[in-house]
């Protein structure tokens, strides 16, 4: 026990037959779990003591899922801590929890060697929970033991029955009610999914139902039927006593639990935003302070951080990002971090992004940059999407150019944009005044092929209108 | 940013000065706004809740308010709550709705409340006050994002005979509106149309009307769905 802070964390683990208690005290003693299980059964056959031992180890030790949320709850970020102190924070007594399971743990299993956590991964075919029938098995193994019974008592053996059945449904109302439990806590409390919480319910009382009438079975029949009824009685009387001075205390104490629960959920979102706002604003006004000086920088910075925010704040991260606006929104960004100046995206309508619209993105980008470049101003963008066909109309209101003017050899517009669109089916014009450059990009609507006689059709406003 | 298309050719009212109120959380940004503002455009009030603007609104019947759309107090309807809570007013003063949220249901929501405009609050100073002084002479101030959104709300076909009027934008409206929405000034409008400023004003606030007044289904699911923008 002295190397005990060395170890993992004595947690219940998933890869579980009943409630993961093995296999968990398996890695935190760095014993083989099939060792741990194997003297766990033998245990139960001492007495119940390993019945006992594994019961009490089912209640007292978290699930690691559990643990890891009780860990996770202290955010990353270093600001954040100081947001989301909880109040009240249990985790000493759960420390103490832990710490007495370990020792029980070390007890029981025998001086525990220190490998590391060497995650003893039993031979596939006795990792129950793979097989995908470990219940019907458990179920299988219920029903031979059922079957021995029944043979041992056809060859006359005497089986105490009477004891045995109800024995058996006490046992097994308890463990459905307490599997429900664990499967409570493991799910249903955590996320209030509920979903399936009906099914919970039914098997709770099921379970209840087992145990009370496995009881009054065993009560029944050492006594007269009049004895149980009154005994019956009176338990009842007892047991509605009880209830009636609890009931109180349970409830304010669910209530508390829901408080908490509620508490907890807004301190873990409060923390997710400090944690946000720590790496995104916080850091982007720390250099905008240290570049107060460049005003294109701050301006720059400032742009970045606001587009940051804002898909932060407004998008939805389930929405599907292969939209075409998307990609045209990500390509001004990046103009827009490259040359400084503001670029505005206005979208109408949307359409997912096939293969061809490539051609059409790059010329939206080519065409940015270059208003971006020689505009000098805010950039305009609009994209619009009806029935398929996609529009982009790039505007700047630098003072314009003249396209008969450009070099040949200067590639960027008369190959990036205008070419680039001709090629794969699109259009493309560009109309400039003294007061601002507009390009139009055009690209049909996706098409089952490139059919050649459309291709006139298709070329034909990109040669008319494609100078000035 | 270029949230608002009208520099250089807004009409600043002759001589005549406008009076406006400055409704805004933030007082660095009413400070700001102030400064910005033409020498011209007289602020009056200033207020920073919804109870407070509605008080100061009543009190001073300015000519514009410029409204942010995110206000805290009243039941937590913002600038909405403004307009409906000065209604009275809505004949002799306009609201001019500001924003940093391009969420389409604020912008559609304060317009649909009675705003007569929606800009961006990083709109530069010689463009506010052109947005102020085209408010205060009664016409409506579209963004290029606003003009975005009414595509989207009311569709790129052009109205059908057969439609209710108000649940579709006529050919030439939609012409605007993409104008708008790619950037243009109304004075480049009106030159890419050949047609008057004044009727593109006309089709401007015509469009305002529809947005306002229109039952449309699809606007109001559109608006709901559109939450996130």
């Amino acid at each position: 026990m002295t190397s005990a802070p060395e170890r993992p964390p004595l947690v219940r683990r998933s890869d579980r037959i009943i409630a993961g208690v093995c296999s968990g005290l398996a890695v935190h003693l760095g014993l083989p779990v099939n060792t741990v299980r194997l003297v766990m059964v033998l245990a139960s056959f001492a007495g119940g003591i390993g019945v006992v031992f594994y019961a009490w180890l089912w209640i007292m030790v978290p699930t690691a899922y559990e643990s890891a949320r009780r860990q996770g709850r202290r955010p990353a970020s270093p600001i954040a801590p100081a947001v989301s102190r909880a109040p009240g924070r249990s985790d000493d007594g759960r420390g103490t929890a832990h710490a007495g399971a370990g020792a029980a743990a070390g007890g029981a299993g025998g001086p525990g060697d220190d490998r590391p956590a060497a995650e003893a991964a039993p031979p596939p075919w006795l990792r129950l929970q793979d097989m995908r029938y470990a219940k019907e098995i458990l179920l299988g193994v219920a029903l031979l033991l059922v079957a021995g019974i029944l043979t041992a008592q056809l060859l006359g053996v005497d089986v105490p029955l009477g004891t045995l059945i109800p024995a058996a449904a006490v046992l097994g109302g308890a463990s459905i009610a307490w599997m429900q439990l664990d499967e409570t806590r493991r799910a249903g409390l955590v996320d209030k999914t509920k979903a399936n919480q009906a099914g919970g319910w039914a098997r709770l009382v099921a379970g209840l139902a087992l145990v009370v009438a496995g009881v009054l079975v065993m009560v029944s029949g050492s006594g007269s039927w009049e004895q149980t009824w009154l005994a019956l009685l009176a338990s009842v009387a007892v047991l509605g006593g009880v209830v009636l001075v609890l009931l109180p205390w349970g409830l304010k104490f669910w209530r508390d639990l829901e408080a908490e629960r509620a508490g907890r959920i807004r301190e873990t979102e409060r923390a997710e935003i400090a944690a946000h706002l720590h790496d995104s604003v916080l850091q982007t006004l720390a250099l905008i302070q240290r570049r107060a000086a460049n005003e294109h920088d701050v301006v720059r910075l400032a742009r970045a951080q606001e587009r940051e925010l804002r898909s932060w704040l407004f998008d939805d991260p389930g929405k599907d990002a292969g939209q075409l606006s998307d990609r045209i929104k990500a390509v001004a960004a990046e103009v827009e971090d490259l040359l400084g100046n503001a670029v505005d995206v206005v979208s109408v309508g949307d359409t997912a992004v096939t293969e061809g619209h490539a051609a059409l993105i790059h010329a939206s980008r080519e065409a940015m940059l270059n208003a971006s470049r020689h505009g000098g101003g805010t950039v305009s963008v609009y994209l619009e999407v009806s029935g398929g066909r996609a529009e982009v109309f790039i505007k700047d209101r630098g003072p314009g150019f003249e396209l008969r003017n450009v070099p040949e050899d200067r590639l960027g517009v008369r190959e990036s944009i205008i070419g680039r669109m001709n090629r794969h089916g699109g259009s493309a014009t560009i109309i400039s005044t003294s007061d601002g450059t507009e390009v139009r990009l055009g690209f049909p609507a996706a098409q089952p092929e490139k059919v050649p006689p459309v291709q006139p059709d298709r070329v034909q406003p990109a040669t008319r209108e494609g100078r000035p | 940013m270029n949230s608002m298309q009208g520099t250089g050719n807004g009409t600043p009212g002759a001589g005549k000065s406008v009076r406006v109120v400055l409704v805004d959380d933030h007082a660095i940004f009413r400070s700001g706004l102030k400064a910005d503002l033409d020498p011209s455009i007289q602020v009056v009030g200033e207020a920073a809740t919804v109870e407070q603007a509605i008080a100061v609104i009543a009190q001073e019947r300015p000519d514009v308010v410029l409204l942010d759309v995110h206000l805290p107090g009243g039941l937590g309807g913002g600038g909405r709550e403004v307009i409906a809570g000065s209604a009275a007013l809505l004949s002799t003063t306009r609201f001019l709705a500001l924003s940093v949220s391009d969420a389409a249901e604020d912008v559609v929501a304060v317009i649909r409340a009675g705003a007569r405009g929606y800009v961006t609050k990083t709109i530069s100073g010689a463009d506010i006050t052109d947005a102020v002084y085209r408010v205060a002479g009664g016409d409506a101030v579209f963004s290029p994002r606003l003009a975005g959104f009414v595509l989207d709300a009311f569709g790129t076909a052009p109205a059908d005979i057969a439609d209710d009027e108000l649940d579709r934008l006529s050919a030439r409206e939609l012409e605007v509106m993409r104008l708008i929405a790619r950037g243009y000034s109304y004075k480049e409008v009106a030159k890419e149309l050949f047609i008057s400023i004044k009727t593109v004003e006309t089709h401007v606030s015509a469009v305002l009307r529809k947005l306002q007044l229109s039952s449309r289904h699809e606007l109001t699911k559109w608006a709901a769905e559109r939450r996130l923008l």
